[in-house]
């Protein structure tokens, strides 16, 4: 550097740069997208030339780790000490070059150029290397690290770019450890002495870089399908986003509820319990915070509302996981509610609870003490373990239930038809989990009906050309319902000395019933010429065959006194129970998917037509 | 017991799609292989410098190293393939199942230069429509009314047709309406008769194959361009073209209304876009780390996306594109996909991430999850 004139110039143009490319750059007509930033490049490459060649600083030798008090910036122009080679002490032509180089290869990524790009990246490397555990150096090591972590993924070297971030979190972590105090931000060696940033200023900067190495370092692990270490990572930096704040808390929120849906897959309802809690709690502050400008408070109380009913939505899936998960680890091998199990895991859980402070501390905690706090407050209102019985069982569904209010109340049905009927079925599923857990026929019955009552209404107007998918399922859940309420009437009846023509009727209305809606799910399958599919899709084929199975034992099940009818019934059922085989016997492939089906069929079709042969030679006698 | 269907498009794992058995649910992918720009050509007359060889009508090579790479599309077309036989191996069916009140889709996929204009409209330089070159879109509308045509003198006056278009943009998650200009972020909703609606579009009614193009073309201008250093020209927005066919025939008394819709997409160019957020079908290869931290959803949302079949909720929305052409990603639409490809060496890295994208879209089927948990109440 020859002359302050030129070093202030030098800083000018710097600044200048950075202006262009982070201000500027926004307002860039479409149809020139990167005119500022090639504005910005030029004033970089006259910083450079202001600087004068670099000393020869690229030496491979390993730093030697710093002595904890290395001074901050130098002191303007005059203040150049250390030649290349003598310790670990940057120059500060080397620290400013590197600044620029930075600079440089931020820009050339910007503007689709990669190859320029990484070489000014690698050059940033090269003026810092051995010095890179210095204050004066470590972020921009670790930013140009980072760099070079987006360029690799750019060019789909996942592998490369995991290399160069996860020695960017090395490099963080034993700056910390070793020196810790707030280094330089890269771009302050362009600052004058009165403007340089406070301490409190450079760690946040610091620690900002060090959020996003963790933040690409989740991106890299998830395209490897490290899915486990990357959910790690992705939890991390949510964390850091709160402690360091710097977040936009609706994001936030609605980030943590969408961690909290990878944690039920996971079956880890803790965690997932806690990341709720913590998007509600971030979300009813960001609530109280009222919207400054009036034309756009609107469009602001719409979206909040969306949002809240966003993270009710993703409530309402972890009561749902809990309750499934707690009815399979207590079914019994007909599905039904195992009295034994139960006391065994009542058991087991006691013996837990003592355990349960140190499971707590697993989970890694959310926000600073206030915040965290209210989060627990939050986790209060509902279990994270499987509830064992009725009891336990509907106060998650209570919960559930309140948050399908709530979800209802945003995605109505005029306007959000998928989601609005999504919600529903959740809202049906947790009836039909919560009658898992009730052992009174009569009340268990009365848990489907709601069911029925409210899925039926949506069938009505939706139109198949445009729902087709979400109208099977309505159609097929319907058909279900019907079945299962008819199993329970029959069992109830069972228990009756005999059938009065009331519970006669109930039964064979439920079955009819059943036998529509599984017709109308089959019928959603053919084709525009009402042809039913020669051979049927995979992602069809159980709920059809099962379809076609299930009709062929409610026809078996209708009740009447009438011989002919009986008759016409068994006729029917033996159909469809030989569709079953036959189509199993034509495509082998398919009886995997419905082997126990398969065998009551096959059974059904051999037992039937000798049953049929007896019934015929009761009704006419006289042959 | 699995959650509802998943809407948007899913590539699924290779090691999933066994043969696929109901042609009605898959996406149809067509691979076009522009020819080089003018150059010199070696003495034993090969172009020079070229990536890929066409080796029979659904299968090409690419000259990648150190193993070249072979892919099977349901058809390539070569250089020399003609605009016609590009319509009648692509759309004709499409929109002949349009008339069947099926709902059909065309995308045109490929990176700027590609010549994926030239596939779908035409020599941009002439509004002439009835030019020998003139793309699918227009070759498509010309099919439709002749259509339309056959069926009015088939029926007489028993049968009445009516044909709306509207013509939208989607850039950086916003939709504007390119048939009129003034207007700004319109909405999507969802009618429980009509499916997926935009709130405001402009619909015209037209009557003729010509007046069809003029809707087209008037709205093809108002599109969003941009020029790098890097490229030319490239268009950063998602545009959809919708026309929709009503029919209503009278028999005696009774009424028979039918109504599909037929959408031409014109999508963003593959290469890198400006914005993370117009990624509208997962376009960019896998490899991309997104740099802003307002991202993190996308990424976190990809790893909830990992475990399926169990009950969650993923709270980011699709994009407004696969929102808007949910019935086309599944379900009862046909769906085709044209990849356009540039032959030169220097595109090959960009040809290769079209190719991969093209792969991967055929294994592209929806999921119609039924709701069933056989409990063993047999």
């Amino acid at each position: 550097m020859a002359t302050p004139a030129a070093w202030a110039a030098a800083c000018e143009k710097f600044r200048a740069s950075l202006s262009l490319s982070q201000v500027e750059s926004q307002k860039d007509p479409e149809n020139d997208p990167y005119k500022s930033k090639y504005r910005a490049r030029e004033l970089l490459q006259e910083v450079k030339a202001l600087l004068g060649p670099a000393a020869d600083e690229d030496e491979d030798e390993e730093a030697v780790g710093g002595n904890g008090d290395g001074p901050g910036a130098e002191e303007g122009p005059a203040a150049e000490r250390a030649g290349p080679g003598v310790g670990a002490e940057p120059s500060a032509r080397a620290v400013r070059l590197a600044a620029v180089e930075l600079q440089l290869g931020l820009n050339h990524i910007d503007t689709e150029e990669l190859a320029a790009g990484e070489e000014h990246l690698q050059n940033c490397l090269r003026l810092v290397r051995r010095s890179r555990l210095e204050p004066a150096a470590v972020s921009l090591h670790l930013q140009a690290q980072n760099n070079l972590g987006i360029l690799w993924s750019e060019r789909d070297e996942i592998e490369t770019a995991q290399t160069y971030l996860e020695s960017a979190e090395a490099l963080y972590n034993q700056y910390m450890k070793e020196i810790g105090n707030p280094p330089l931000d890269p771009n302050e060696h362009f600052l004058p002495e009165e403007e340089k940033l406070t301490e409190q200023e450079r760690s946040r900067r610091f620690e900002k870089a060090y959020t996003h190495t963790l933040y690409y370092l989740a991106q890299v692990y998830q395209h490897l399908e490290m899915i486990e270490k990357a959910a790690q990572y992705c939890h991390t930096t949510l964390k850091r986003q709160l402690e360091y704040s710097g977040y936009h808390p609706v994001e936030w929120a609605i980030n943590a509820a969408t961690l909290s849906q990878y944690y039920i897959n996971k079956q880890c309802f803790m965690e997932s319990r806690h990341c709720l809690s913590a998007a509600s709690v971030i979300f009813s502050q960001a609530e109280q915070t009222p919207s400054t400008e009036d034309t756009e408070a609107e469009q602001e109380q719409q979206d909040l509302c969306q949002r809240r009913a966003e993270i009710a939505r993703c409530w309402i899936k972890y009561c749902l996981s809990l309750l499934q998960s707690a009815q399979a680890s207590l079914e019994d091998n007909i599905g039904e509610l195992d009295l034994d199990k139960q006391s065994e895991l009542k058991a087991r859980r006691k013996r837990e609870e003592d355990e349960k402070e140190k499971m707590r501390k697993k989970v890694v905690l959310f926000g600073t003490s206030d915040v965290c706090d209210a989060i627990l407050a939050m986790e209060e209102k509902v279990a994270c373990v499987p509830p064992l019985d009725f009891r336990e069982a509907r106060e998650v569904f209570l919960v559930g239930q309140n948050y399908v209010c709530e979800a209802k109340e945003y995605f109505q049905v005029d306007g959000y038809i998928t989601d609005h009927i999504e919600i529903v079925q959740d809202h049906s599923s947790l009836f039909k989990v919560l009658a898992f857990f009730e052992e009174d026929y009569e009340r268990r019955c009365k848990m489907h009906k709601r069911r029925i009552d409210m899925l039926e209404p949506l069938t009505v107007d939706l139109n198949p050309q445009y729902y087709l998918l979400i109208n099977r399922q309505l159609q097929f859940e319907l058909a279900h319902t019907y079945y299962e309420m008819m199993d329970l009437k029959v069992a109830i009846a069972n228990r009756l000395e005999e059938l009065d023509s009331h519970t006669i009727k109930k039964i064979n209305s439920l079955a009819q019933s059943a036998i529509k809606y599984y017709e109308l799910f089959l019928d959603s399958l053919k084709d525009p010429n009402k042809v039913f599919p020669e051979q049927l899709g995979e992602d069809v084929l159980r709920p059809a065959l099962v379809a076609k199975f299930h009709i062929a034992r409610l026809y078996g099940k209708l009740i009447t006194c009438d011989g002919r009818k009986e008759l016409d019934n068994m006729q029917a059922s033996l159909e469809y129970y030989t569709f079953l085989v036959d189509y199993c016997e034509k495509y082998p492939e398919a009886v995997r998917a419905v082997e126990t089906e398969l065998e009551l069929s096959k059974e059904m079709a051999g037992l039937l037509p000798a049953k049929m042969e007896r019934l015929r030679a009761k009704l006419s006698p006289f042959t | 017991m699995a959650p509802g269907v998943k809407d948007s498009l899913r590539a699924i794992t290779p090691s999933q799609s066994n043969q696929v058995s109901n042609e009605g649910d898959v996406i149809k992918v067509f691979i076009r292989v522009r020819p080089p720009t003018e150059g010199p050509v070696l003495n034993n007359g090969e172009h020079p410098g070229m990536c890929l060889s066409v080796l029979t009508s659904n299968t090409l090579r690419l000259h990648s190293k150190p193993e070249p790479k072979i892919f099977t599309f349901d058809h390539v077309a070569d250089m020399d393939t003609t605009q016609e036989s590009v319509f009648s191996s692509v759309a004709k069916g499409i929109v002949e199942s349009c008339m069947n009140g099926y709902n059909g889709t065309i995308f045109a996929y490929g990176q700027t230069g590609s010549g994926k204009t030239f596939t779908m409209m035409g020599p941009s330089e002439s509004d002439n429509f009835t030019h020998n070159l003139r793309g699918v879109i227009p070759r498509s509308f010309e099919y439709l009314f002749f259509l339309i045509d056959r069926e009015k003198e088939k029926a007489g006056a028993g049968k009445t047709f009516l044909c709306k278009c509207s013509f939208i943009e989607i850039y950086n998650e916003q939709i504007f309406d390119l048939l009129d200009s003034a207007s700004t972020g319109l909405l999507l909703r969802e009618h429980i008769k009509k499916g997926v609606c935009v709130v405001g579009a402009v619909e015209q009614v037209v009557t003729s194959a010509a007046e069809a193009y003029q809707v087209l073309s008037g709205g093809w201008r108002n599109r969003r361009v941009a020029a790098t250093s890097m490229n030319r020209e490239s268009s950063r927005s998602h545009a959809v073209f919708t026309i929709t066919v009503e029919s209503m025939e009278k028999n005696n008394d009774v009424v028979n209304i039918r109504s599909s819709q037929l959408n031409l997409v014109d999508l963003a160019g593959s290469e890198r876009q400006k914005d993370t957020h117009t990624e509208g079908l997962r376009l960019k290869e896998a490899g991309n780390i997104n740099r802003s931290l307002s991202c993190l959803g996308q990424v976190i949302t990809a790893l909830v996306d990992v475990g399926n079949g169990k009950q969650r909720h993923v709270c980011y929305r699709d994009s407004k594109l696969t929102f808007l052409l949910r019935d086309s990603l599944g379900g009862n639409a046909k769906t085709a996909i044209i990849a356009n490809v540039h032959p030169g060496s220097k595109c090959f890295g960009e040809t290769l991430s079209t190719l991969n994208f093209a792969q991967r879209a055929k294994l592209i089927k929806n999921k119609a999850v039924v709701n069933e948990d056989m409990q063993g109440n047999v």
